[in-house]
């Protein structure tokens, strides 16, 4: 399992080092002015003109490449443009919000996920199976910030439940934390809990047809051990996969919901820094948010190799 | 023998006029305490106020900074932390006394070495450096006395240094070397000092107990006069979905927010427990034409484009209907406004505008409106704009890509564009002078050929600068207005209308510029 990990974490580099370089061309290419971006609307062009020549955005591309790389080298990624401050501590500010709202939304996704997902294939062709796949579907379907609108409307404007929006950190406030992460999380969750709840449905059929099931039950097993020990297990590699898209997803893909919510997360971070041309932000925040997804999908391997002793990882 | 300028007896003579407030005692907090969390509609991307230029860091920095001289309700410049401001006869020095007793927020008591520590620095990062182009130097001769000496005579030179566009905030002596962008605590003299800035979600402000208001004022005024600290707390929430900032209005979890939605005003304003609250004049909505460029380097062409056009059309449709007609560069309640050239606005006649084509030798040339999406206001009325052009005739085409590369294609290329949509906001609310530097270069948003200026608006504006009476840069202004309107040099269609909502147990809260939390007080 050592080796495993070694393996996977040495074939990382060079893809962080593809991302980065990748990164640094993609931002670079799009044209539009950080400059322009950070004086706001009604800026002069004196005032633009300056916060280039403060920021060394005058500099040839070629010469910004090399302070960047020189200075990743030494663990510099350098100071974001619009806040002005490291990139490794604005990102290190936002990353535990966004960790801890994902872990909150994948835990729902799990539960309502995995369990509509098995209950509708042991129901399968029944009301219970097609209510858990409309579920699915409206969840899938439905984009998450106008589910997050509706869920503002019903639970914070008419029910008066939970807060419109904020951010309380976990460690400061846990009530508070939950309060306003609730709403986020199931915005999010629901979505992703429609696609977790669809792969599982399908798997668990699939499974619940084979050889080894029917046998079990013909050894007169109770019907839970069948689906848990047997079926379940079975099914839980295409599931842990789906899984470990998902958590990539809520990594990379909260912004909306931060947005709406006004949660200081990464998502939020990342798209306000390209959309202001924040180059040392971009780059920066982006090889640590792919050092991490790279890191899931260690997990994910890992997993395999746990729930399926089969699995040779030695080619 | 010396002038006094522009003392706050100054102001109160203007006061007594019937202004504002007349014979008004001492403000006093109608209660104190009370957390506000406002809804601040953008992100900020810094406190430090003398590197930045944008609405959103004012909107809380102005809370928690001071300057020598700032603008009063009217936009006249007014005095701060000066209690006197003297010019010689020469015009060549400026000294200011500083008022004794203010205390930064560290519990430093101010004095002149951290006038001049501030200017330093503004001098050597501050956004507007050009403002202190024509200072020579600055000493301080005392603990309490500022001098500026000037290299020549600039008689806007008051009008520019009360600036609020990027403000010469004092700061303690010990921050004149911090890079820009960098002074992350900020400390100021002001009514407010900050607790937490979390980027992205919220900053939150106490109130300072060692404030001491300007007791030369009797009440608030623009962004000076007598300030007091009412409320405990001031949470400034970033939340940039409007449906969200209305929720939180009506919830009461924000008691105050900014930039209402117009559908949502119907249902607001029937809300007893909400009190909306129009700010007119945000923003002059504007297109600069590209007069290097065919079709529209002929006048003739630009003349036509103008005389097609409905404002009322393109402001119903870029402010959702929350506007007014206005003719050029100022905003009607300005004392600089004038409707120099208003001959040419809201003309809406396709058969002058086909006649001034026939005139140009017009054969279906493209002309490309540039716009973006970012800022709706901005698309949408490139979309109006391109609808009636079409119908005089005119080949109109959208190139549509997003703020920051509209700016730069506007500012670094010739071809492939012919207006550029944006909007003016707070240089008109400082003034023409502001204003009209968008109209000259280095910063002529219509690209003059060669980059080298029009003549006659050249000399208007070195009229605007150099002329000794405010009367006599006033008539410069107007002229040069009224030439920039007839040589098509920009298309001001309207102002729009800001709306601003408080819960109604809020007292004390004017639409401004910017939010003003002084002087602002909770009920229970």
């Amino acid at each position: 399992m050592t080796t495993l990990i070694v393996r996977r974490l040495l074939s990382a580099l060079p893809i962080m080092l593809i991302v980065s370089l990748i990164t640094f061309a993609m931002i670079h290419l799009i044209p539009g002015d950080p400059a322009v971006a950070i004086a706001g609307l009604s800026a002069t062009r004196e005032q633009v003109e300056n916060i280039r020549r403060d920021l060394g955005l005058d500099q040839p591309l070629m010469s910004q490449l090399w302070h960047w790389y020189a200075n990743l080298l030494q663990g510099d990624l350098g100071r974001s443009l619009l806040l002005g401050q490291p990139v490794v501590k604005a990102t290190m500010d936002r990353l535990p919000v966004t960790l801890a709202l994902s872990a909150y939304a994948l835990i729902l996704t799990l539960a309502i996920g995995l369990t509509s997902g098995i209950v509708a294939a042991l129901r399968q062709n029944t009301w219970i199976d097609q209510a858990a796949m409309v579920f699915a579907m409206i969840g899938i379907s439905l984009p998450n910030f106008y589910l997050g609108l509706l869920m503002i409307i019903l639970f914070a404007v008419e029910l008066r439940w939970l807060p419109t929006g904020g951010y309380i950190p976990l460690m400061q406030d846990p009530i508070g934390w939950l309060a306003t992460s609730t709403m986020p999380a199931f915005s999010l969750a629901l979505l992703l809990a429609g696609l977790l709840a669809r792969i599982t449905r399908s798997t668990m059929l699939e499974v619940l047809r084979q050889d080894y099931i029917r046998t079990a039950r013909a050894k007169g097993l109770p019907n839970r051990q069948v689906v848990m020990k047997h079926a379940l297990a079975n099914a839980m590699i295409p599931i842990v996969t789906v899984v470990g898209i998902i958590v990539s997803l809520l990594i990379s893909g909260s912004v909306v919901t931060e947005t709406l919510f006004s949660i200081p997360g990464i998502g939020q971070l990342l798209t306000q820094a390209v959309l202001n041309r924040d180059y040392p932000m971009v780059q920066g925040g982006l090889l640590i948010t792919t050092g991490l997804l790279v890191l899931v999908n260690i997990g994910v391997d890992v997993c395999y190799a746990l729930l399926d002793p089969r699995v040779r990882y030695d080619g | 023998m010396r002038r006094h300028y522009l003392t706050p007896f100054t102001l109160l003579a203007a006061l007594a006029l019937g202004t504002q407030t007349a014979a008004a005692e001492t403000f006093k907090c109608p209660s104190t305490g009370g957390n506000f969390v406002f809804g601040q509609e953008a992100n900020i991307n810094t406190l430090d106020q003398m590197t930045s230029s944008t609405i959103s860091t004012r909107n809380i920095a102005m809370n928690i900074y001071e300057s020598l001289m700032t603008r009063d309700e009217n936009n006249r410049p007014i005095l701060e932390l000066a209690e006197s401001m003297t010019e010689a006869p020469d015009r060549l020095t400026y000294t200011f006394k500083l008022r004794q007793g203010v205390v930064f927020h560290n519990g430093k008591p101010m004095t002149s070495a951290d006038v001049v520590a501030s200017f330093d620095r503004y001098a050597k990062v501050g956004n507007q450096r050009s403002t202190l182009d024509n200072v020579d130097r600055w000493t301080a001769p005392d603990p309490f006395t500022f001098v500026m000496h000037m290299k020549k005579v600039q008689p806007t030179f008051i009008e520019a240094l009360s600036s609020f566009s990027v403000p010469i905030v004092i700061i303690p002596a010990e921050n004149r070397d911090v890079p820009s962008m960098q002074l992350t605590n900020p400390i100021g003299t002001g009514p407010f000092q900050l607790v937490e800035a979390i980027p992205g979600s919220s900053v939150k402000l106490k109130r300072y107990d060692g404030y001491k208001p300007n007791t030369t004022f009797e009440q608030r005024t623009g962004f000076g006069g007598y300030k007091q600290a009412c409320l405990d707390t001031v949470t400034f929430r970033i939340v940039t979905e409007p449906g969200a900032r209305v929720a939180g209005l009506k919830t009461g979890e924000l008691h105050g927010v900014e930039d209402l939605p117009t559908k949502s005003l119907p249902d607001l304003k029937k809300d007893s427990a909400i009190t909306v609250l129009p700010l007119n004049n945000w923003w002059i909505q504007t297109a600069s034409p590209n007069v290097s460029n065919a079709p529209t380097d002929n006048l003739m062409v630009r003349k036509a484009i103008q005389a097609a056009l409905d404002m009322d059309e393109i402001m119903d449709a870029a402010s959702d209907g929350n506007y007014r007609l206005n003719v050029g560069f100022q905003y009607p309640n300005q004392p600089s406004y004038t409707d120099a050239g208003k001959e040419t606005y809201n003309l809406r006649d396709a058969a002058l505008a086909k006649k001034y084509l026939g005139q140009a030798g017009y054969k279906g040339e493209p002309v490309i409106l540039l716009t973006n999406k970012d800022y709706p206001p901005m698309y949408n009325s490139a979309l109006v704009m391109q609808q009636q052009l079409q119908a005089v005739g005119i080949n109109a085409q959208m190139k549509v890509v997003d703020w920051p590369t509209s700016v730069q294609m506007m500012q670094n290329t010739v071809e492939g564009w012919n207006f550029h949509f944006t909007g003016w906001g707070t240089q008109p609310a400082l003034g023409a002078l502001a204003t009209m530097q968008f109209l000259v270069q280095p910063g002529a948003t219509y690209k003059p050929k060669d980059g080298k200026d029009d003549p006659d608006m050249l000399a208007a504006w070195t009229d605007m600068n150099t002329l000794p009476t405010a009367e006599g840069r006033q008539a410069a202004f107007a002229a040069m207005q009224k030439l920039a309107l007839e040589r098509v040099y920009a298309l001001p269609f309207g102002s729009f209308t800001k709306v601003q909502g408080v819960r109604s147990n809020i007292s004390g809260f004017v639409p401004f510029r910017i939010p003003r939390l002084a002087n602002v007080a909770m009920k229970n």
